[in-house]
């Protein structure tokens, strides 16, 4: 008997179906595992993805990928790449091989939640490709972090980071958690293949390849553009989604959307943002984290939503206006709290770093640039204990990362602002209006005890700095360090010092 | 039903603030006891930022509370402050030391 050819079998394939005659629909398709809502069963029977795949064609090119990706890993084992490499990228590349190893195998959990729990059978089909990338993308990300072990031992973090209670993945974990493991297939079709992968991830790996080859990290470039495409064809899931929710339940879709939006912008401003604006060498930098924001994530968003009846989020202007704050801030907090992470923060506060803050964020001196003077003359004068942490930064109930978004007051001046709501007899406190907002609508979900929490309730001992580091994980071979002061604070030596910390008191 | 001991006699108790001192660029967390007067809990949110971040200038300063200027000598039980509270300690520009 001939083959059929592709197109006469695919169609059926992709989306087989049937009617239950022994067992309710219900008992199959939960609604708190499906989430159909108001959207009613039968509408989805019009999911279609956009591009089709079968499993043989999936299986070849994977296997291509695949070899490809550990060919050129090889190769590159024997050369001296990464001796060469500057320390603010190795910076970057750590970050990204702790905070993502494990979140790729959480998306394998939520892509299997899709291809058992899609409410069609072409989704369900779509989602079981998806977990298999995410697997690829957890051993591939695993493996090659984990090769520098050897050389570095922060790299073994790679591995270590989500099992740690280290404040990084605990902010990872309640944003990931709430995104690929908690929800309901559709808010998850939305919030994690839609908004994180389609708004986010995809746009920024394309950008981070380039960033790799611009610094000489060819091994890294190869594992990153390795993953992307695979993830340009599963995050394909949010769109037929998004197309029925709008249809039946627009108010729903907005919600979903905006506040995985604000969710992924936060991680984004914690973790690519200092890599972005103040790790990477200036002679590689092409373009500002606001820049790159604006270019890649902000107007494909907005034609995202739009294309699709929807509204820009309610809290746009406030996310704006953070473009200009929201990291630096992070990068200034990450910096100070430097012995917490698992990499070096290179300050990045030369003067000619400064200028191109400066042109690229013309209030940056006006709000930062006062404190890192004081930074830059405590070093210089060997006054090091001031710029080391003896208590914990704020950490916002939502986002968990510190509470540090200064806003412009009508007299020019910028100030920390306090968000905070007494609900259920206590006091949280946020970092912006919008985490304030999120948390009371999502208050019943999931809400992981931030470290402060923790801290509070005696869970970490003993209650000092070195209690906490221990809690955290962190052990004196792998807490960061700034990689190079003088890079930044020499060229300021000499000049009057006044109104710094003396021994720990001012 | 025991009476309650007027507040002066009760033992300090452990109070928990989120404070942000000034134009620093982050909120942290001090703890500080029912007992210790606004001028304490001043000092003790400036020890993790006065100097460090933000240059130390010549003035004495003040606990801020819902926009309310606290005053030096009152006690952090006398000020009602309660676990979790928010206090924004500031340079009292108008008095110089």
């Amino acid at each position: 008997m001939a083959l059929l050819k592709r197109e006469e079998w695919q169609g059926f394939v992709r989306d087989v179906d049937w009617t239950y005659t022994y067992i309710d629909d219900e008992a199959v398709f939960p609604e708190w595992h499906c989430g159909t809502g108001k959207v009613p069963r039968e509408a989805w029977a019009t999911w279609e993805e956009s591009y089709k795949v079968s499993y043989p064609e999936y299986v070849a090119t994977q296997r291509e990928k695949e070899s490809s990706a550990y060919a050129v890993k090889a190769a590159l084992q024997r050369s001296t790449a990464f001796e060469n490499l500057d320390e603010g990228w190795k910076s970057a590349t750590k970050m990204h091989f702790g905070g993502v190893a494990l979140v790729e195998y959480a998306a394998v959990l939520g892509e299997l939640k899709m291809a058992r729990f899609g409410l069609n059978a072409a989704w369900r089909n779509m989602a079981t490709f998806g977990q298999l990338d995410e697997l690829r993308h957890a051993q591939i990300t695993t493996f090659f972090g984990h090769e520098f072990v050897g050389r570095d031992a922060q790299y073994d973090w790679t591995q270590k980071t989500f099992h740690t209670n280290d404040w990084v993945p605990i902010s990872l974990r309640n944003l990931f958690d709430n995104m690929m493991i908690a929800p309901n297939v559709v808010d998850m079709a939305i919030e994690l293949p839609l908004t994180f992968e389609t708004g986010f991830t995809n746009l920024q790996f394309v950008a981070l390849a380039a960033d790799a080859l611009g610094a000489g990290d060819v091994n890294f470039a190869n594992m990153i553009s390795s993953i992307q495409t695979d993830e340009a064809r599963h995050s394909q899931q949010g769109g037929p989604t998004l197309e029925i929710l709008v249809e039946h339940d627009p108010v729903r879709a907005q919600w979903v959307i905006d506040k995985s939006f604000w969710g992924s912008a936060r991680a984004f401003a914690a973790l690519t943002g200092p890599a972005m604006d103040y790790y990477t060498p200036l002679e590689h930098r092409k373009q500002s984290y606001r820049e790159f924001m604006e270019e890649w994530i902000i107007d494909q968003f907005i034609r995202t939503i739009e294309d699709y009846g929807l509204k820009k989020p309610w809290f746009w202007d406030e996310f704006m206006r953070g473009l200009d704050t929201w990291h630096h801030g992070l990068h200034m907090g990450l910096w100070y709290w430097r012995p917490t992470l698992w990499w070096r923060p290179k300050a990045g506060v030369s003067k000619d770093e400064r200028a191109w803050l400066v042109e690229k964020y013309p209030n940056w001196e006006a709000v930062y640039g006062d404190k890192w003077d004081v930074l830059i003359d405590n070093v210089n004068v060997d006054n090091m204990e001031a710029t080391l942490p003896e208590t914990l930064p704020w950490l916002c109930s939502t986002c968990h990362l510190p509470s540090c978004n200064a806003t412009q007051s009508r007299d020019g001046t910028w100030r920390v602002r306090n968000w905070q709501l007494r609900y259920d007899g206590r006091t949280y406190h946020f970092c912006t209006n919008a985490c304030r907002q999120i948390f009371w609508k999502d208050r019943d979900n999931v809400n992981h005890e931030t470290v402060i929490d923790r801290f509070l309730a005696g869970q970490i001992q003993p209650m000092d700095v070195g209690g906490i580091l221990g809690y955290m994980g962190l052990t004196p071979d792998v807490m960061g360090d700034d990689p190079d002061y003088p890079a930044w604070t020499k060229e300021y030596l000499g000049r009057p010092v006044e109104g710094i910390a003396t021994g720990g008191r001012s | 039903m025991t009476a309650e001991l007027p507040v002066q006699d009760q033992a300090p108790q452990l109070v928990p603030l989120n404070a942000i001192f000034a134009t620093d660029f982050v909120e942290i967390l001090v703890p500080v006891t029912t007992a210790h007067t606004m001028r304490e809990v001043a000092a003790a949110v400036a020890h993790h930022v006065e100097g460090r971040r933000v240059r130390a200038l010549p003035y004495d300063k003040v606990v801020i509370v819902d926009g309310e200027r606290l005053p030096a000598e009152l006690t952090v039980a006398e000020a009602g402050l309660r676990p979790l509270d928010h206090v924004t300690v500031e340079y009292d520009m108008q008095e110089p030391t």
